[in-house]
Formats: structure tokens, sequence, C-alpha cells
């Protein structure tokens, strides 16, 4: 199991996936010349301050309106979460769980999702490999399916411009809504995923008493 | 040199970083890694010029995708219909800056470069023209491969027109039918292009 390129002295590049002998904390690949380290440098730090950002994005986009309405000149504004309640009160109930999967659960289990695997990567859980690594496919594949109501309403706003009839305008929560999926994107981005298999590996090895390895690397 | 030879002959999981050694693939086969299952790498049919054509292919519609419309309405006389240019020219008028700009990128300034780079990668390859700046290229389309989203936008579009058929009489015009054409050429792209050959095309050619 300890059968890896970093105890071997390697290191695999990010972007062409060339394995490179590593003589520096930091250099460049001989193949495509991408300055790359053997994890991502501090990974988790990066994925923690992207992910409260888009957390902290996730409250304005839920406060203010996504869309405002106009009808007969009369504008009626509404937040994601009253435009779900207005399908449900017009009885279109599949429509409702649509969009409150798309534009709510996703986001936010995205983020818990997130926080669940920097934690993975940290300390010993119940969750075994396969499971974490499931997630964090999970999360990476979510990234750009978030923007779908974004596209929606811009859509919608195209679209929809008959002047004084019926008209819908883009509203301020849609901005931040925008903010807080890029956010998330750059957070999966920065995850390395290899440090689940590391951390993985060094509570396998603290089991059975052989983290001497590990404890030399630390002092170095 | 002992260390050049490992380097050259064994290859590193990207998601578990497990050391293997690199197997020979013929055409159509994939590599697994062996402790996590994640996709090593894989050898492809006739890489080279599938890519050229989709990616041409793609760069055309662009045009057609962009400036057709793609939907309209019509209600009590009155008609209104937008192509993915309207939408973002009118998040501009409204100064709607972020949207505008996240709209413009994603499906329009990323995927176009994404399929401008394939295109040119694959055709100084094919025509045997390899130069220290396609490396600059291929790095630019293994990081531009996330930030596409025109998939994102057809779902967009077919999420929008559910919600309009309840509310007015609705047509699809020509921007649509480019789009679906746009969109399966995009994604045929990154099922074309084989990665690893051609980084191992320019390693071989740029240290001659």
């Amino acid at each position: 199991m300890s059968n890896k390129a970093l105890a071997a002295g390697l290191g695999n590049c990010p972007q062409c996936h060339k394995l490179n002998v590593m003589h520096a904390e930091k250099q460049a690949c001989s193949r495509c010349l991408t300055v790359f380290s053997t994890r991502k440098p501090k990974s988790l730090e990066y994925t923690l301050a992207w992910t409260i950002a888009a957390l902290v994005m996730f409250i304005p986009a839920n406060i203010y309106p996504m869309m405002v309405f106009y009808t007969l000149g009369k504008p009626d504004a509404s937040t994601i979460l009253e435009g779900i309640a207005i399908f449900i009160q017009m009885g279109m109930l599949p429509v409702a769980i649509i969009i409150f999967i798309a534009s709510f659960v996703v986001p936010l289990s995205k983020i818990m999702g997130l926080f669940t695997l920097m934690y993975n990567a940290k300390r010993k859980t119940k969750l075994t490999l396969k499971q974490q690594d499931k997630l964090y496919h999970v999360v990476e594949f979510l990234g750009p399916w978030s923007m779908l109501d974004v596209f929606v309403v811009t859509v919608m706003a195209a679209v929809v411009n008959l002047g004084f009839l019926t008209s819908i305008e883009v509203a301020s929560g849609i901005t931040y809504f925008t903010l807080m999926v890029v956010f998330t994107i750059f957070a999966a981005e920065s995850f390395d995923p290899r440090l689940l298999w590391d951390n993985h590996q060094k509570h396998h090895h603290r089991a059975t008493k052989t983290n001497q390895e590990y404890n030399n690397k630390g002092e170095q | 040199m002992r260390n050049n030879s490992v380097v050259n002959h064994m290859i590193a999981c990207n998601q578990c970083d497990s050391l293997l050694p690199k197997p020979i693939l013929s055409e159509g086969q994939d590599a697994l890694c062996g402790c996590c299952g994640a996709m090593l790498f894989s050898k492809k049919k006739d890489a080279i010029n599938r890519t050229i054509a989709v990616a041409i292919a793609g760069l055309v519609l662009f045009f057609p995708a962009a400036l057709l419309p793609i939907i309209g309405i019509s209600a009590a006389g009155l008609f209104n219909d937008a192509s993915l240019i309207d939408c973002i020219t009118i998040l501009i008028n409204s100064k709607n800056y972020v949207i505008a700009f996240a709209v413009f990128m994603f499906t329009l300034a990323i995927p176009s470069v994404r399929l401008i780079t394939a295109l040119y990668i694959s055709s100084c390859i094919k025509f045997h023209r390899v130069k220290p700046s396609l490396l600059v290229f291929f790095r630019s389309y293994h990081l531009l491969d996330t930030w596409t989203m025109v998939h994102v936008f057809f779902m967009g579009v077919i999420v929008s027109m559910y919600k309009l058929s309840s509310l007015a009489d609705m047509t699809i015009d020509g921007g649509l039918f480019s789009l679906v054409l746009l969109l399966i050429c995009s994604t045929l792209v990154s099922v074309t292009m084989d990665e690893h050959s051609i980084w191992e095309e320019l390693e071989k050619s740029l240290e001659q």
C-alpha cells in the first residue's frame, strides 16, 4: 500500500500527467513546463476560504429576488424560495421540486460536501475511502450544473420582453448566486483528492505503528 | 540514468498517487488505476483527424448558435425572440455586469477558445509542425475544460421553454438547432481528443 509516488521522490504533473523526479518542493514539469508541487500547496486552506466565501454568498442569493416579473406594468419580485412557493400554489409540483433541488438543495449540499471532504482529509472518519472518492467526484461534477438557474433566468429575461404587457427583469439575487457557483467551483478545483488517500494511509500506518517514515518527513 | 527510465516507464495516478508501471495500450483501450479505479489514460482511434473535423464543425456552428434567435414568444399580437447575444446585451443594458460576463465567458468565449486550441494543436501535429508554443496552448486547453458550460446553457433553455409554455405561445428558431449541434461538437472534441498521445507526441518532437 505504500507504493506512492510521493514516497519514491516522484511527482505527477497535474496538467500533462507526466511523472517527474522531484528535485525541489516546487519545480517545472520536464514535458509541459507547468510549475507544480507533489501536492497542491495549501490545498485545504484555499478550499476552506473559497467554501466560506460561497457560503456567505448563499445568504444574499436567497434573500434578494432572482427576477422581477412585470404584468401590465405591475412589478412582482420573487426570491428562489418564493418562486418555489408560487409554483406549488399553481399546482405545478414537479417543476417546484426540480427548481427546489437545482437551486437550493444542490448548492447547499455542495458546500456541505466540501466541508465533509476537508474534514476527511484531516481527521479519521467513518466514511470509507470509496465513499470519500465518490463524494469528491459528485462535488466536482455538480460544479457547472449549478449555473443552470442563472442561464434559465437569463433566457427568460431576454425572451419575455413584450413591453407593457409582460416582461421579466433580472434582479440582484442572481449576481450573488453566480458568484456562489463560481466560488464553489474554485473550492473544488483547489481541493487535492490525494490528501484523502494520504490521510487514510497515515491513520492506517498509525494503527500498525509504522509511521516513522511520516515522522521523518515532518521533521525535514 | 536509472531515474530517467523510471520516469518514462511508470505512471502515477492523479487521484490517489499510486505508482504503477505504464501499460502499452492498443487503440480503443483504457488504462485504469489498480488502487482506486480512476482513469489513467486511454488510446483513441484516429484521434487527430476526428478532432480536426469536429473542431471545424463546432467553430462554424458558433455563428448561427450565437446570432440566430433561440426561442420566441407571442402573446396578444406582440412577438419577441432572443438569441444568445441578445441575452448578453440585455444583461449589460440592465447593468448586471457580473452575470453578463459569466454568461459570455462560459457559453461563448471559453468554448470557442477551447475549440480553436484543439484545432490548432491537432493540425500542427498532423502537418508535423510542432513548436514550443503548442505547450502553452495545450496547457490552456486542460485549464478551460472545467469552464465550458454550453451543455448547462442548453439545459437552461429547455427549462425556460418548459416554464414559458404555460405563459404564452412559443416558437423555436434556428438558434436552438445550432446550439444542439454545437453542443454535440463541443462534447465530441473531449471524446475524440487523445490527450495522452498528444503529450507524448509533443515531448518526442520537441526533444529532437
